[in-house]
C-alpha cells in the first residue's frame, strides 16, 4: 500500500492522467480512510474547476482593468505601428500589363521631416511564370525603371489564405535579404503590391538552368561513354561553391533545410547560386535571429520554430531527423546531410531516397517513414564510383548526426582534398598504365623475335636436305651444318632453352633429328644432342597443333612443364612451325624453339616501377611471376590468383574479353592482356598502385 | 466580414485582453508586455485576418501564443537559478513526515456542501496563491489547467521532460491546496 506522499502524487495525476484500476482503488481507499487525502482530492478538484479555461467576464466590469497610463501608451504604440505599416519604403506595384503605374505618395510620420524619407516606387511587369511551388509562384519580370530582368516571387492563391504561408514568405524574404554572399541569390527588393496588399520580393534573374540539369547532362554523357574525369570535376567545383554558400549561411545562423540540385542555379557565366530559402530555419541564438526579431519588433514563435512532428523538406533528399519530424534535432548537420544528398545525386544521377518514392501511389507519410528508418544509401549500389569519394558522400549522409562532417566547410575541404589527390593520382595512374603497356609490348617483342628465329630456322637449306638425305653420311653432314647454325642462334639468344628439328613419325609421335639445348646446370652450356640421345616421343598438344599448321604458319604458346593438381608452376614459351617436304608437299616435321618465360619476366620485373605490386598470370589464373614492394616474390608461383590476389579479381574477369582493364573509379589497378594464340592462349599483366 | 481597425483595439478590447493576460501572467508588467506584442503583431499581420471569426477571438489567439513565448523566454533567460528555485520549493517537506505520512492538520479547510463559496471567489484566491509558488510551477499549472493544453504540448513549448512537467504540476497542486485552504479558511472565519 503506498504511503500518503505517494497517494498525494496519484491524486495529482488523477486530475489529468488516466490511472490504472489498481491506482484508482488505492486512491479510493486512502480518501475513504484518510481525512487529509480526502481534503487534498476535494481541494484540488475545486481549484481546477475554479480556474479551468477561465476567461474574463465580458459582461461585467473587469476585475483587473487596463491601467489608464498603460492604455494611453498602448494606443500610441498601435497608432505608430499602423502608420509605419502604411509607409513601407519598398512598396511597389506589380503590373500585368503596360498600364501606367500608380505613383501616389506614401503616408509619412507627421512628426518627422519629409527630408528624412527617400520614397521609391518600383514597377515590375510580369513576363512569364517560371515555376509554381508549394506556396509561391515565381515569375520572370522586368524592372521598368532599370530595364533589367528580375525574378519576383509571390504567394500563390492557395497560400494567400494561410497565415503560416504569409509568415514563411516574409521570413524567406527577410533571410534572403540578409544573406549576402556571391553564391546566394542577390536580393533586390521586398514590398507589398499597393493595389492588392499582397507581399512579393524581387531577386536577380539567374536563368533557368539548375544543378539538376547539369547532373542530368553529365550522366547522359556518361551513359553515351562521353563523360570524362573533367566533367565530374566541373560538377564537384559547383558542389564546393554550394558548400561555401551554406557554410556562410550557417555562420549567420541560418539552416537551409531544403538542399537539392533543383535549388541550385547556374547562370550563363557559370556562377553558382543557392536559391529558395523558404524553409530556412534561423537558429534562435544567432545574430540574425536577433536582427530579424528587431525588425519584427516581436518574438513570433510560429516563425522561429517549426511545430514538433512537422515534416519539412523534399522527401527524396530529406535527412532522417527531418523525416521523423524531430525538429529539435535539426541543426547545421541537417544541411550537411542535404549537401551529401546533392553529392550523391552528382555521383549517381539519382536522389538518395528515390527508391522510396518511385511508386505512383506512394503516400507522403509512408515515404518519410521509410526514409526515417532507412539505412544510409550507397552510391556504388547504382554506379561505379571512386571508393574514397563514396566514403565522403556516405559520411555526409550518415543517419547519426555526430557521424557526419561537423560543418559544410569540413565537407567542402574533404571533397577539395579528394579532387587534388585525384589529380596526383591520375598522373600516377598514367605511369602505372604506361608500365603495364611497356611490359606487354616487351613481351610481344620477345615473342616476335622467337617466332622470327623459328621461321628463319625452318628456311635453312639443311632442313630440306635432311628430308632428302638417304645415306647416313649425308645425314651426318646436314645435321652438323644445321646444329652449327642452331648453336649460333642459341648463343645469340641467351634466354632460349632449346631449338629442335623433329620429324613426325605418325599421328601421335615424333623423332628428334637435330636438337640444340642449354645445359640445365649452372654452366648453362649450349650443346648439340648426339644422335644416340635423340628421342622419339609422344606428340604434345602443342606439337599436334603445329602439325596441323599450313606452311610457314607459326604457333606460339605458353606450355606447362610441371602440371599439378593446383595448376601449373613452371611454364615455358614455345614457338613452332611445321616443316613441309617441298617435293611431296606433305608435312614432314617441325622446328620448335623453347624460351624460358621466367627469364623474360625476371628481366621485366627487375626494372624500376611505380607499381606497388605486379603479377603476371596465365590464362588458367596461375601466378607465373610476382613483384611486391620492389621485390620479386616466388612464394606464390603457380598459385591461383583468386586465392592469393583477390584485389585483381575484377581486372582478371574483364581481361577475359578485353585487352586492357582501366580502373576509372579508383585509379588503383591496371591490367593488360597479351594473346599468343588469339583468344586462346596468353598472359595477363596486373599492376597495382 | 468584420473590418480591422487597429486604432480602436485598445479601446474595444484592451480591458478584456489585459484581464486575460494578467490572469495567466500574474504580473502587471508582463501582462502589459504581452498585450503590446499582441497588438503590434496584429497590426503587422493584419493582412492575414481571414474574417472568419471575431477580431477579439483573433487577437486572443495571438495573445495566447505570446503568453507561451513569454513563459518559454522566462524559463530560458532565468538560467540555473530558476531551476534551483523550482527544485527548492517542495511542499512535501511541510506536508509529510519522514515516513511519508500526512502531518496532522495539514489542510485547515476543505470544501464541503454546506460551506460552498462562489467559484469566482475561489478563482481569485487561486490566482492570488499562484503568485506565491515558483513561476516555473505556476506556468505549468496555468498552461495545463487554465489554457487546457495537453502534456506533450507543454513539454515541447517549455522544453521540459514529461517527468519534470509532472513533478512541477504535483508541487503546484500541493502548494495551491495548502495556500487555498489557509486563505479560504481565513476568509470564511471572517465571514
Amino acid at each position: 500500500m503506498p504511503d500518503d506522499r505517494e497517494i498525494s502524487e496519484l491524486i495529482s495525476q488523477s486530475m489529468r492522467k488516466r490511472l490504472s484500476d489498481k491506482e484508482e482503488k488505492q486512491i479510493e481507499e486512502s480518501v475513504g480512510e484518510n481525512e487529509e487525502s480526502r481534503k487534498l482530492a476535494a481541494l484540488s478538484k475545486r481549484i481546477n474547476d475554479s480556474v479551468s479555461g477561465i476567461t474574463p467576464d465580458e459582461n461585467t466590469e473587469s476585475k483587473v482593468p487596463l491601467p489608464a497610463d498603460v492604455r494611453a501608451r498602448l494606443s500610441d504604440t498601435v497608432s505608430c505601428a499602423v502608420k509605419e505599416k502604411l509607409s513601407l519604403p519598398t512598396a511597389g506595384l506589380i503590373s500585368d500589363s503596360r498600364a501606367a503605374a500608380d505613383t501616389s505618395q506614401f503616408e509619412v510620420d507627421p512628426t518627422r521631416s519629409l527630408d528624412d524619407y527617400k520614397e521609391i516606387v518600383i514597377r515590375f511587369q510580369r513576363i512569364r511564370k517560371l515555376a509554381t511551388g508549394g506556396a509561391g509562384e515565381v515569375w520572370v519580370a522586368r524592372d521598368e525603371k532599370l530595364g533589367r530582368s528580375v525574378v519576383i516571387k509571390e504567394l500563390n492563391s492557395q497560400a494567400k489564405e494561410s497565415s503560416q504561408a504569409w509568415d514563411r514568405f516574409q521570413r524567406e524574404a527577410e533571410i534572403t535579404g540578409l544573406l549576402e554572399h556571391p553564391n546566394i541569390v542577390p536580393f533586390y527588393a521586398f514590398g507589398v503590391d499597393r493595389r492588392t496588399g499582397e507581399p512579393f520580393y524581387a531577386m536577380r534573374f539567374v536563368g533557368r538552368r539548375t544543378l539538376a540539369n547539369a547532373i542530368e547532362e553529365y550522366h547522359d554523357r556518361a551513359k553515351a561513354g562521353r563523360a570524362d574525369g573533367l566533367s565530374l570535376h566541373r560538377l564537384l567545383n559547383i558542389f564546393l561553391d554550394v558548400c561555401q554558400a551554406i557554410a556562410y549561411a550557417h555562420s549567420r545562423g541560418v539552416i537551409h533545410r531544403d538542399l537539392k540540385p533543383e535549388n541550385v542555379a547556374i547562370d550563363n557565366f557559370g556562377q553558382v547560386v543557392v536559391l529558395d530559402w523558404g524553409l530556412a530555419k534561423v537558429m534562435e541564438e544567432s545574430e540574425l535571429a536577433l536582427k530579424l526579431n528587431d525588425n519584427c519588433n516581436m518574438t513570433d514563435s510560429s516563425l522561429m520554430c517549426t511545430t514538433h512532428g512537422e515534416v519539412i523538406g523534399t522527401p527524396v533528399y530529406m535527412s532522417p531527423e527531418q523525416a521523423s519530424g524531430k525538429v529539435d534535432l535539426i541543426d547545421t548537420r541537417t544541411d550537411v546531410y542535404g549537401l551529401g544528398g546533392i553529392l550523391f545525386s552528382m555521383l549517381t544521377g539519382k536522389a538518395p531516397h528515390v527508391g522510396f518514392a518511385d511508386g505512383k501511389n506512394s503516400k507522403f507519410s509512408e515515404v518519410v517513414t521509410k526514409i526515417a528508418d532507412a539505412s544510409t544509401p550507397m552510391p556504388s549500389d547504382f554506379v561505379k564510383v571512386a571508393a574514397d569519394l563514396e566514403a565522403i558522400c556516405v559520411r555526409a549522409l550518415s543517419r547519426k548526426r555526430h557521424l557526419r562532417f561537423d560543418s559544410a566547410a569540413e565537407l567542402a575541404e574533404a571533397v577539395e582534398n579528394w579532387m587534388a589527390g585525384q589529380s596526383n593520382k591520375k598522373i600516377g595512374y598514367e605511369k602505372l598504365r604506361m608500365e603495364g603497356r611497356e611490359m606487354r609490348a616487351d613481351m610481344q617483342s620477345q615473342v616476335h623475335d622467337l617466332e622470327r628465329n623459328v621461321s628463319f630456322c625452318s628456311s635453312l637449306p639443311p632442313v630440306q636436305e635432311l628430308i632428302k638425305a638417304e645415306s647416313d653420311e649425308d645425314q651426318k653432314v646436314w645435321r652438323k651444318r644445321m646444329s652449327t647454325i642452331l648453336v649460333g642462334l642459341m648463343e645469340a639468344n641467351p634466354g632460349y632453352e632449346s631449338l629442335t628439328y623433329g620429324k613426325f613419325e605418325d599421328d601421335s609421335s615424333y623423332t628428334e633429328i637435330v636438337k640444340v639445348a642449354k645445359h640445365k646446370g649452372p654452366t648453362k652450356a649450349i650443346r648439340t644432342m648426339p644422335k644416340s640421345r635423340l628421342k622419339t616421343e609422344k606428340q604434345s598438344d602443342f606439337l599436334l597443333k603445329v602439325a596441323d599448321g599450313l606452311p610457314g604458319e607459326l604457333l606460339t604458346a605458353l606450355v606447362c612443364e610441371d602440371e599439378s593438381e593446383d595448376g601449373c608452376g613452371n611454364f615455358s614459351l614455345q614457338s613452332g612451325i611445321p616443316v613441309y617436304d617441298q617435293e611431296t608437299e606433305e608435312v614432314f616435321g617441325f622446328i620448335v624453339a623453347t624460351r624460358d618465360i621466367c627469364q623474360i619476366l625476371e628481366q621485366q620485373l627487375g626494372r624500376r616501377h611505380t607499381a606497388r605490386e605486379i603479377i603476371v598470370a596465365s590464362d588458367r589464373f596461375n601466378i607465373i611471376s610476382q613483384k611486391v614492394d620492389g621485390q620479386l616474390c616466388e612464394d606464390n608461383r603457380g598459385q591461383n590468383t583468386a586465392h592469393t590476389a583477390p584485389a585483381f579479381t575484377a581486372a582478371i574477369e574483364h581481361l577475359q574479353n578485353n585487352l586492357d582493364f582501366n580502373d576509372d573509379s579508383n585509379s588503383e589497378i591496371y591490367g593488360a592482356r597479351i594473346w599468343f594464340d588469339p583468344g586462346k592462349n596468353g598472359l595477363m599483366f596486373l599492376l597495382k598502385h | 466580414m468584420e473590418e480591422l481597425n487597429p486604432e480602436t483595439w485598445v479601446k474595444d478590447y484592451g480591458d478584456y485582453l489585459y484581464g486575460y493576460a494578467y490572469s495567466r501572467m500574474r504580473d502587471a508588467n508582463a501582462a502589459e508586455d504581452v498585450l503590446q506584442e499582441t497588438l503590434l503583431a496584429g497590426v503587422k499581420y493584419s493582412g492575414q485576418y481571414a474574417g472568419k471569426g471575431s477580431v477579439r477571438g483573433w487577437l486572443i489567439a495571438i495573445l495566447k501564443r505570446k503568453i507561451i513565448d513569454h513563459f518559454r523566454s522566462r524559463k530560458k533567460h532565468a538560467g540555473a537559478s530558476f531551476g534551483d528555485e523550482d527544485d527548492a520549493f517542495d511542499p512535501s517537506t511541510v506536508l509529510f513526515d519522514q515516513q511519508g505520512n500526512w502531518k496532522p492538520g495539514t489542510f485547515k479547510w476543505a470544501p464541503s456542501p454546506e460551506n460552498n463559496l462562489e467559484t469566482s471567489e475561489l478563482s481569485d484566491i487561486v490566482q492570488d496563491c499562484l503568485k506565491g509558488i515558483p513561476k516555473g510551477h505556476a506556468d505549468v499549472f496555468v498552461l495545463s489547467v487554465m489554457e487546457e493544453m495537453d502534456s506533450a504540448a507543454i513539454c515541447e513549448q517549455l522544453n521540459i521532460t514529461p517527468s519534470n512537467m509532472w513533478v512541477r504540476m504535483h508541487r503546484a497542486r500541493l502548494g495551491l491546496a495548502k495556500c487555498v485552504s489557509e486563505k479560504w479558511g481565513v476568509e470564511v472565519d471572517h465571514a
